[in-house]
């Protein structure tokens, strides 16, 4: 039973620390202080996320102009597979794995580095990468991703030369990955850029992406004036330059608390300045800095609590995990986050998903209130999806992209709630559960509304089945 | 137990139709307030999903760069073309859109593009959608930062996506479009008990209207009512026009009711994908631009009859071109600039506007250069059509193409 006054903070730690609370987990009433400690010890290991499907047929990786169109047809379905597998893959460790922080931080970057790109091999290395440096020290994250070729592919680099430079890479790493506008000029941009040129990867036999090289040839040794430094720069010698501006510290902490403590509302420049200034003198230590967030007392200030609008992706993942549901057949799962605005590994832009009130517009809302009951209930879930321009599927009739009733067979335990309310009077019980389901209290007109219709129910089962349907398709929980 | 003990019990079914007209309190951004006046006009925006091959449907035909790029590929004036002028003609299957050429509906605007082209489908339509250049990233769609502007209190949305989701071009910062595929089927999504229920609430004691949670009810309360507006609407008008028997051709019939029920929404939009022809595209083409050129006379004539046409612009793009050269398949790649389409009862200029694409002058990958950039024609459809201030929702002062609606 939940009676510990720290429960709502403990729980607000599971949501934004990982993917939201287990009932054991608020059962057992860990101060958020140990219940952090744990987060940070489960969250040490890193363990890939693995490709056991990214085997294939082997479909030689020609000019697309010159493959057949059955070959083309076929390349485009494997590749289409092999993504969603990848989804699949991760979306269930979001809701399974101990190591929710790491996971979770995963996700951050995912969006940080945002990048989109036809080959799963590629996108999988970085999302590896992502995921073992999630925690720690900034500079070997970015340095890492620099060199990813699903990076160096998306942004460009592969065609920065020492003759025909490409800028794009190195405006992204400026706007987007460490400074923001504003802190860096159009001639610092020219002068990075020239300093990665050479950056690239090869063509592995496979005709996949191979690994990052360094392209000597291709490299422009001349000497470039960057961010006020003159040297002949290479592209380690920009991003160290980039790091050592305090703007770099004061732009990576500001998205970072937005994404984990409040995007609702601008946060306090005081208390990023703080948190920038210990994060830079550390190296950029990123559990530290998660550590400092996670423990200071305005993280569990009210208004920090229940104020996050979750990702259609949070939104799956802390359905599954706080309710241990088990699917006979997970493939539509893709197509609810796809519905809902979010789809892993195709991210809209190179400034990742904007997040907060971009989620919400009137369909997509009416589809988050009625997921849970396409869940947990099999109700239709009649959503005609956007044609997909990205090349990766053929074309699809109409028919093909309706989501009308698919059947995911979901296994709903009911022995975690029933344990956690074993305590709780019958009458007791909607407002108990409200209180582990929702980040806000409930509004007493919603409570009304849940202990009605359950009383309509004849069997506890059917009761506890109900109050927690009706919980979960109040707006509030839209919310973490 | 039954629907009506379930409200009788329920302590809020009477107060909470009680609730105060809040709708009428929401934030607006007021530098944009006061300045739109579209004058009951309205522009439905037709997206073709996918890289429409422009020189197949504006065709060069006594260009010999054209024939020679495209040797099984160019369409030939004994294929059936229809002339628009000395140097284009309309694809043989839109022959609806040639009778609208004939009457001066339709207006052609060659080699749209932008600088420095994408060639990626989701990234080209993120500029399209967003009126962003190809350097630039934007969370919000060019139509949602007019909705931005758009006044307070309306009892019916602003714009409208006749699909189940909603596009990035219709999303403002404050502001959103509705997206629905009919009007009963979206009503009926918010007839659910506890979702009629909720809809109904206010926002919470003592919150402020910031808050996340206000914003889900506020939102959910203006669905709702919005459902109801369309669902009640809509049954003044069932149109008895003969349209395709294509998603499409419904998009376009559930968009001529809408109107023809005096809908007051501004902005409709709507998507026919399928363009990306890679292989085999004389049939795949000719099919889509045949529904398209169908169906968007079915919508003219519904409009006509209804006295509804002189009062609607139609702006038909898509995200790029393709290549000039076809490829090994009989089809064509991804490409840059590319004709843009206007469509209208009362357009001030019509027929072809401006040359029609240089062949013999391609960029350095021998694609397509642009002569107009996209966003001037953005411009006059939002200043001079809809009365919105182009410049705020742009960003800048593109060189309108003025005087042309």
């Amino acid at each position: 039973m939940m009676t510990t006054t720290s429960a709502p903070a403990l729980q607000h730690l599971y949501w934004r620390a990982g993917f939201g609370p287990r009932p054991q987990e608020v059962a057992a009433g860990l101060s958020p202080r140990r219940a952090l400690r744990q987060l940070l010890h489960d969250s040490q290991t890193y363990e890939p996320l693995p490709s056991p499907l990214l085997a294939g047929p082997e479909i030689d990786e020609k000019r697309r102009a010159d493959l057949t169109p059955e070959l083309r047809k076929a390349r485009n379905q494997q590749r289409q597979q092999q993504f969603q597998q990848l989804s699949l893959s991760w979306m269930t460790r979001m809701a399974a794995s101990p190591a929710q922080l790491r996971e979770k931080m995963t996700l951050f970057w995912h969006g940080h580095f945002a990048c989109r790109g036809n080959d799963a091999a590629a996108a999988l290395s970085l999302n590896n990468t992502l995921r073992r440096l999630a925690l720690g020290k900034f500079p070997d994250l970015l340095l890492a991703v620099s060199r990813e070729p699903a990076m160096l592919q998306f942004l460009n680099n592969q065609q920065n030369k020492k003759a025909h430079p490409n800028e794009n890479f190195a405006r992204e790493l400026m706007e987007l990955f460490t400074l923001g506008r504003g802190h860096y000029t159009e001639p610092d941009v020219k002068e990075a850029a020239r300093a990665f040129t050479g950056w690239a990867y090869s063509r592995g036999a496979d005709g996949t992406d191979g690994g990052f090289v360094f392209r000597a040839r291709e490299h422009d040794n001349g000497p470039k004036t960057f961010l006020g430094q003159t040297g002949s720069f290479g592209g380690e010698d920009v991003l160290r330059i980039i790091l050592a501006q305090p703007a770099a510290a004061t732009f990576l902490v500001t998205k970072i608390y937005r994404f984990f403590v409040n995007d609702a509302a601008a946060p306090d420049p005081a208390r990023i300045a703080t948190l920038a200034t210990s994060f830079r003198a550390s190296g950029y230590d990123l559990s530290r800095l998660l550590e400092d967030i996670f423990s200071a007392d305005w993280f569990y200030d009210p208004a920090n609590q229940g104020t996050h609008i979750k990702s259609p992706v949070e939104l799956v993942a802390g359905l599954r995990r706080g309710l241990a549901l088990r699917f006979e057949q997970e493939l539509p799962l893709l197509n609810y986050q796809k519905a809902l605005g979010q789809t892993l590994f195709q991210p809209p832009n190179v400034a990742g998903w904007p997040g907060g009130r971009n989620w919400i517009d009137s369909s997509s809302l009416l589809l988050r209130l009625q997921l849970p009951a396409t869940l947990l209930q099999k109700a239709a879930f009649d959503v005609q999806l956007k044609e997909d321009e990205n090349d990766l599927k053929p074309q699809m009739d109409a028919a093909d992209r309706t989501q009308a009733a698919t059947r995911l067979g979901t296994h709903l335990p009911l022995a975690p709630l029933q344990a956690l309310l074993d305590l709780t009077p019958t009458d007791a019980q909607p407002l108990a559960l409200s209180h582990f389901l929702l980040q806000s209290p409930i509004r007493p007109e919603n409570l009304v509304l849940v202990q009605t219709a359950a009383s309509r129910e004849t069997t506890p089962e059917g009761r506890l089945r109900t109050t927690l349907l009706s919980l979960l398709s109040l707006p509030e929980y839209q919310l973490a | 137990m039954q629907r009506r003990s379930f409200l009788q019990t329920s302590a809020l079914a009477s107060s909470l139709l009680l609730v105060p007209k809040f709708l009428h309190a929401l934030d607006r951004s007021p530098s944009l307030g006061s300045l739109r006046d579209a004058r009951g006009r309205r522009l439905i925006v037709v997206q073709l999903s996918g890289g429409n091959d422009g020189l197949n449907t504006l065709v060069p035909y006594r260009n010999d760069l054209y024939y020679q790029a495209r040797p099984t590929l160019a369409l030939k004036p004994t294929d059936g073309l229809l002339p628009l002028s000395e140097e284009l003609a309309l694809h043989p299957a839109m022959t609806r859109l040639k009778q609208l050429h004939d009457q001066g509906q339709l207006a052609v605007l060659n080699s749209v593009g932008y600088p420095n082209p994408d060639r990626s489908h989701f990234r080209a339509m993120d500029i399209w959608q967003t009126g962003s250049g190809a350097g630039q990233t934007l969370s919000t769609g060019w139509l949602g930062r007019y909705l931005d502007g758009s006044a307070a209190g309306l009892p019916y949305p602003e714009a409208l996506e006749v699909d189940d989701t909603l596009s990035l071009a219709l999303k403002g910062q404050n502001r959103k479009g509705l997206a629905l595929r009919n009007p009963s089927k979206f009503h009926q999504l918010t007839q659910n008990r506890l979702l009629s229920q909720l809809s109904r609430e206010g926002l919470g004691a003592g919150h402020q209207h910031e808050a996340p949670a206000d914003y889900l009810y506020q939102t959910l309360a203006e669905t709702a009512s919005a459902a109801d507006y369309l669902y009640d609407k809509a049954k003044i008008y069932k149109s008895a026009t003969s349209y395709p028997q294509s998603a499409f051709g419904r998009s376009l019939k559930t968009t001529a009711e809408l109107i023809n029920s005096g809908v007051e929404s501004r902005v409709y939009y709507t998507a026919l994908g399928g363009f990306d022809t890679h292989v085999r595209q004389h049939e795949q083409q000719a099919r889509l631009l045949a529904d398209l050129s169908d169906s968007l006379g079915a919508l003219a004539d519904d409009l006509r009859q209804a006295g509804n046409w002189n009062d609607t612009v139609v702006l038909i793009f898509s995200e790029f071109g393709r290549r000039v050269a076809q490829n090994a398949s009989n089809g064509t790649d991804h490409g840059t600039a590319n004709g843009v389409l206007l469509l209208g009862g009362a357009l001030k200029k019509a027929g072809v506007l401006n040359p029609a694409p240089n062949l013999a002058d391609l960029d350095a990958d021998g694609d397509l250069r642009h002569q107009i950039d996209f966003r001037g024609i953005y411009a006059p459809l939002l200043k001079d059509w809809l009365g919105a201030d182009d410049t705020t929702i742009l960003g800048r002062d593109f060189e309108a193409m003025r005087g042309l609606v």
